[in-house]
């Protein structure tokens, strides 16, 4: 490997890769604010559940509880494209580890119903007047839904990742994979979807603000709190992670192949930082500072992304798929594809602007 | 040549006693449902919301609001993840059928894609902030809806209706020849007029609730909502048509060749019949109230032909998942003749998981075989167990009827082993007819492993034949 990721791979590869890791980045956006959310209002409904009024006042767990369907919608939906990418990029991988946790893997899907039915109960107005106990029953049973996918999926990716356990995962029957790289893998996602849900929270409230909506005086310093312990956690998960890896894992993810985006993450997570940190202790949410955190999230996102690639290409024979990839970019539909995706993002932002405008004209 | 074939092997899970359809089938019928109901939700709610703003309808609006939010909770919900569970489903079932329908229709998929994100961005900003907007805002956020739930109907029909009748994919290749195949247009507009046949009578429980309105508005409503089911009289033409787009074997099985698929067809076909007359002189000419009861009722009717219907859609394909492509046990029609030699279990490298419970290497083979040619349509004892199928067989008859399968049946595909598989597999079922006995004799008599290698060589490769395929006739 030379040249930096993906240029070093055949045109086909590197094209499916790159639409792979584009569309990764979108669900990455929205499943991080509902994994993050979750998480943070279960939290909030242990420590301040007996009071009804903060649920729906809170500059953090307002915003979530009321956007969280429509999040989880976005997520599964994002979703798809990247299920759909994989399947071109790793199909015996991939299925091979679906089929191996079976019942496990299939249970995700109740599993994401149960959520996606208990965050509409929170946001209801039935869990406003119920008791403090069943807000903490729906708030954390919520979490665990969306813990539990997160835990399956990592497993079964790891899982895919290590063919020599394949055949003895089927013998016995196990519908759990052991790994040493789940635990730190699982923290550095978990802990990174907190900046992500930040950064997402602000620019909701300063949407609300330009709409002319009172805007919570605490809304900054939240995010803010949330956004720093957030990235001091998943840079300490990170480091754990890496400790786990083998040496030529660890030494895959400093080639210079990957290089690049090692600095791109790091320099994401200082502009966040310094995003951040430059207006705690500001009234409200400006543009220009949003902005900043922004650019800075997407460039973390996009290299953690490649590395978390990087790892999964070092463990794979990938040269063994180079003509399935080759094969694959034969198909006709790019172009229509290529028509649609344009005319529905015309289609969606028109949806926007429209709403917008409805909101504005009945805005007092 | 046998040693170049590398076989994508993976896998194979044991469902228990039921069979690999029923869970896939299970599913999907009760995704395409939910699905269909999303895209006639859409429709429906475009014309209701018309009305209302023509000063037709005065309650339209409101039950245009309420809907949506029985829509979002169902539908955006249940359905889209059930959409996902059908990739899922089908990967447990069979990795190289949705492998190879993803491989070939990706594009198709990534467009259908861009779809569900904007039927979920209209949806939502239409259920948040609907009563807020304007009527012209209202309605053009609706049409947008609309158009995306039944363009994701339109994406997904032609690569369904493709692993049917794949037409000159076959030989070009071609995306597109293989999109717009036969069955592609009879099917997405029957598919169109179902749509709207759930949607107004899920409308009609919908009205049933709103306890708001009173009687006669509420029958106002429903009638209005019944005309979407005016389309149903052109079921029986678009039936005909698409029977007439399908292979005429596939045809042969619905139309009494198969009698559980036959059976299956007239229950969709009862069903189907008994909500058109209904809607037609009771609440279209009639104008009769419906209540509740009688709606759920009609919408368990719908549920029940839907599921006949989609039944039958699947069986036809028989022996094939892809039609002149794949089988149904995911082996090629190419690669048939490689397994015969090389034997379609010598490379599998996944173990058997009770290999201990067998006693001997005869019956762990036969085991493997069960499990990779047979499993995905068959259970041992089971729902459509081997065992009651074919364990009246005679020890010779099995042999032969196993080695000449595709003309035993003609719905099953050719068997993919060589001559020792095939004993394998008889020994097998013989043992676990006879209630899996702790010793059991090998059978390795070469009289007999030459009469089935004569039986295998005399049914040939090819699918068995009720009527020629063109493309068949071509490739021999």
């Amino acid at each position: 490997m030379g040249a930096p990721f993906p240029f070093d791979f055949p045109l086909p590869t590197a094209f499916y890769l790159t639409l792979y890791l584009a569309t990764l980045v979108i669900h990455v956006a929205f499943m991080n604010y509902v994994l993050a959310g979750s998480a943070y209002l279960a939290a909030f409904a242990v420590r301040h559940g007996r009071d009804s009024n903060r649920l729906t006042d809170h500059p953090l767990a307002g915003p979530l509880r009321d956007w969280m369907p429509f999040m989880l919608s976005a997520a599964i939906t994002a979703g798809i494209a990247p299920l759909l990418f994989i399947q071109i990029l790793y199909q015996r991988q991939f299925y091979t580890a679906n089929l191996l946790l079976f019942h496990r893997w299939m249970a995700i899907l109740p599993v994401l119903i149960v959520g996606f039915y208990l965050l509409y109960l929170l946001k209801s107005r039935i869990i406003g007047e119920a008791s403090f106990v069943w807000r903490i029953v729906v708030g954390c049973g919520a979490f665990a839904c969306f813990a539990f996918v997160a835990w399956s999926w990592t497993e079964n990716h790891l899982l895919s990742l290590n063919e020599s356990a394949w055949s003895d995962q089927y013998a016995s029957g196990r519908l759990f994979f052991r790994d040493p790289e789940l635990g730190p893998r699982l923290a550095v996602w978990f802990t990174g979807a907190f900046p992500t849900m930040a950064t997402i929270v602000a620019w909701q409230w300063w949407c609300l603000a330009r709409l002319g909506r009172p805007v919570p005086a605490t809304a900054n310093q939240s995010c803010t709190r949330l956004a720093l312990s957030g990235l001091a956690t998943a840079i300490a998960s990170a480091a754990w992670y890496v400790e786990n890896l083998a040496p030529e894992l660890r030494d895959q993810l400093v080639s210079s192949a990957y290089r690049p985006y090692l600095a791109a993450a790091l320099v994401g997570v200082i502009l966040q930082a310094a995003g951040w940190l430059a207006g705690r202790n500001q009234a409200g949410l400006q543009r220009g500072r949003l902005v900043l955190i922004s650019a800075g999230w997407l460039l973390t996102v996009v290299g953690v992304s490649v590395l978390r690639e990087g790892r999964r290409l070092a463990a794979i024979d990938v040269t063994a798929l180079y003509d399935l990839h080759a094969d694959a970019a034969t198909v006709g539909g790019l172009a229509v594809f290529l028509v649609f995706a344009a005319l529905n993002a015309g289609l969606i932002a028109w949806c926007l602007v429209t709403v917008r405008r409805g909101v504005r004209n009945q805005a007092p | 040549m046998p040693d170049s074939l590398v076989f994508p092997y993976y896998p194979i899970n044991d469902f228990g006693p039921a069979m690999k359809g029923m869970v896939i089938g299970g599913l999907g019928i009760f995704h395409v449902f939910l699905a269909q109901f999303a895209i006639g939700g859409g429709l429906l709610m475009c014309y209701l919301e018309w009305l209302s703003q023509c000063g037709k309808s005065p309650d339209a609006r409101r039950f245009v609001d309420n809907f949506f939010k029985l829509l979002v909770l169902i539908s955006f919900v249940v359905g889209a993840l059930t959409g996902v569970g059908m990739w899922f489903t089908s990967i447990q079932v069979s990795p190289r059928t949705i492998g190879l329908m993803v491989g070939e229709f990706h594009w198709i998929w990534a467009i259908e894609w861009t779809f569900f994100c904007l039927e979920i961005v209209s949806g939502y900003a239409f259920y948040r902030y609907g009563e807020r907007l304007d009527d012209r805002s209202r309605l053009r956020l609706l049409a947008v809806y609309s158009l995306a739930a039944w363009f994701s109907l339109f994406w997904i029909n032609g690569i369904l209706s493709w692993q049917l009748t794949p037409g000159s994919w076959v030989e070009t290749r071609n995306v597109w020849s293989g999109f717009f195949n036969s069955s592609f247009w009879p099917s997405l507009i029957f598919r169109t007029i179902v749509s709207m046949t759930i949607a107004a009578l899920v409308a009609c429980v919908v009205i049933n609730t709103m306890g708001a309105l009173d009687r006669a508005a509420r029958t106002v409503l429903i009638n209005q909502s019944a005309r979407l089911l005016t389309p149903m009289l052109a079921m029986p033409l678009l039936g005909l048509w698409y029977f007439a787009s399908i292979p005429a074997d596939s045809r042969a099985w619905a139309l009494g060749a198969n009698v559980p698929m036959m059976m299956f067809l007239v229950l969709s076909i009862g069903m189907s019949l008994m909500i058109g007359l209904y809607a037609v002189f009771g609440l279209i000419r009639q104008k009769l109230y419906v209540n509740g009861a009688t709606a759920t009722l009609l919408c368990s009717l719908a549920f029940a032909a839907t599921a006949g219907g989609e039944f039958v859609r699947e069986g036809v394909r028989k022996p094939f998942t892809i039609r002149e492509t794949l089988y149904s046990n995911s082996i090629r029609r190419g690669e048939v003749e490689a397994l015969r030699e090389k034997g379609s279990v010598t490379d599998d490298p996944y173990p058997l998981r009770h290999a201990d419970a067998l006693p001997s290497d005869q019956l762990r083979l036969g085991a493997k075989v069960f499990r990779f040619q047979c499993s995905v349509c068959h259970t041992l004892d089971g729902a459509n167990a081997l065992v009651h199928l074919a364990g009246a067989w005679s020890t010779e008859q099995k042999r032969v009827n196993i080695a000449r399968l595709q003309r035993t049946k003609t719905f099953m595909p050719p068997f993919a082993g060589n001559p020792e598989e095939c004993e394998a597999l008889v020994q097998y079922l013989e043992w676990v007819v006879a209630d899996s006995p702790t010793t059991w004799p090998v059978s390795d008599d070469r009289a007999v492993l030459a009469r089935i290698q004569q039986g295998l060589q005399e049914a040939g490769t090819q699918p068995g034949e009720m009527f020629t395929h063109p493309a068949r006739r071509e490739s021999r």
